[in-house]
């Protein structure tokens, strides 16, 4: 009897284990970290109006031609 | 974006094309650059799908870190300036300073 409910504790417990590193994998899969120095950058394709018309900018028309500055900023509208 | 417009002299001639991102919209943006007297696009990620693909989405703003990538003609990232160091971009400025971006 005793040794019957240790098992089903020790089961729990495992369970419990799994159920955590599992969501600690689903985070990492969500954040997928920045890219490196010397990783190839994501292609992406953004919109941009120049005043008059919405145009496509793909970052992959760049390549063999120019070197591309990315800079992300938080808001429009506040400095820097 | 005011520290780039001011070296943008210095990056074209070494064949570097400077973009801006953010989360707002196109047309803010366009408000934007107009304020602030930048020449370069600024490009909308409405929705933040590119800044979660970079890593770099921050809850605590719901937009983007402040992160500077210089990104070679082989597609590949040549340096990188995150957060209070994306001020100022002498790092960048002083890469495309060097000859071998010409390549």
């Amino acid at each position: 009897m005793h040794r019957r409910r240790s098992a089903i504790l020790a089961a729990l417990l495992l369970a419990g284990l799994l159920t955590t590193s599992a969501l600690f994998a689903q985070g990492k899969k969500d954040d997928p970290g920045m890219p490196k120095v010397g990783d190839v950058a994501p292609d992406f394709t953004l919109k941009y109006f120049d005043g008059n018309d919405l145009k496509d900018v793909k970052l992959s028309d760049y390549r063999g031609k120019k070197n591309v500055v990315l800079a992300f900023y938080i808001f429009a509208f506040t400095g820097g | 974006m005011q520290a780039f417009q001011q070296n943008l002299k210095t990056l074209e001639a070494a064949d570097t094309q400077v973009l801006g991102v953010s989360m707002d919209s196109a047309f803010a943006n366009k408000a934007f650059a107009d304020q602030i007297k930048v020449t370069f696009p600024l490009l909308s990620d409405w929705g933040g799908k590119v800044t979660h693909e970079y890593g770099i989405y921050k809850d605590e703003y719901q937009a983007p870190r402040r992160v500077n990538f210089l990104i070679g003609k082989d597609g590949k990232i040549m340096e990188e300036q995150v957060d209070r160091d994306a001020i100022d971009p002498k790092k960048i400025v002083d890469a495309c300073a060097r000859p071998r971006l010409k390549d």
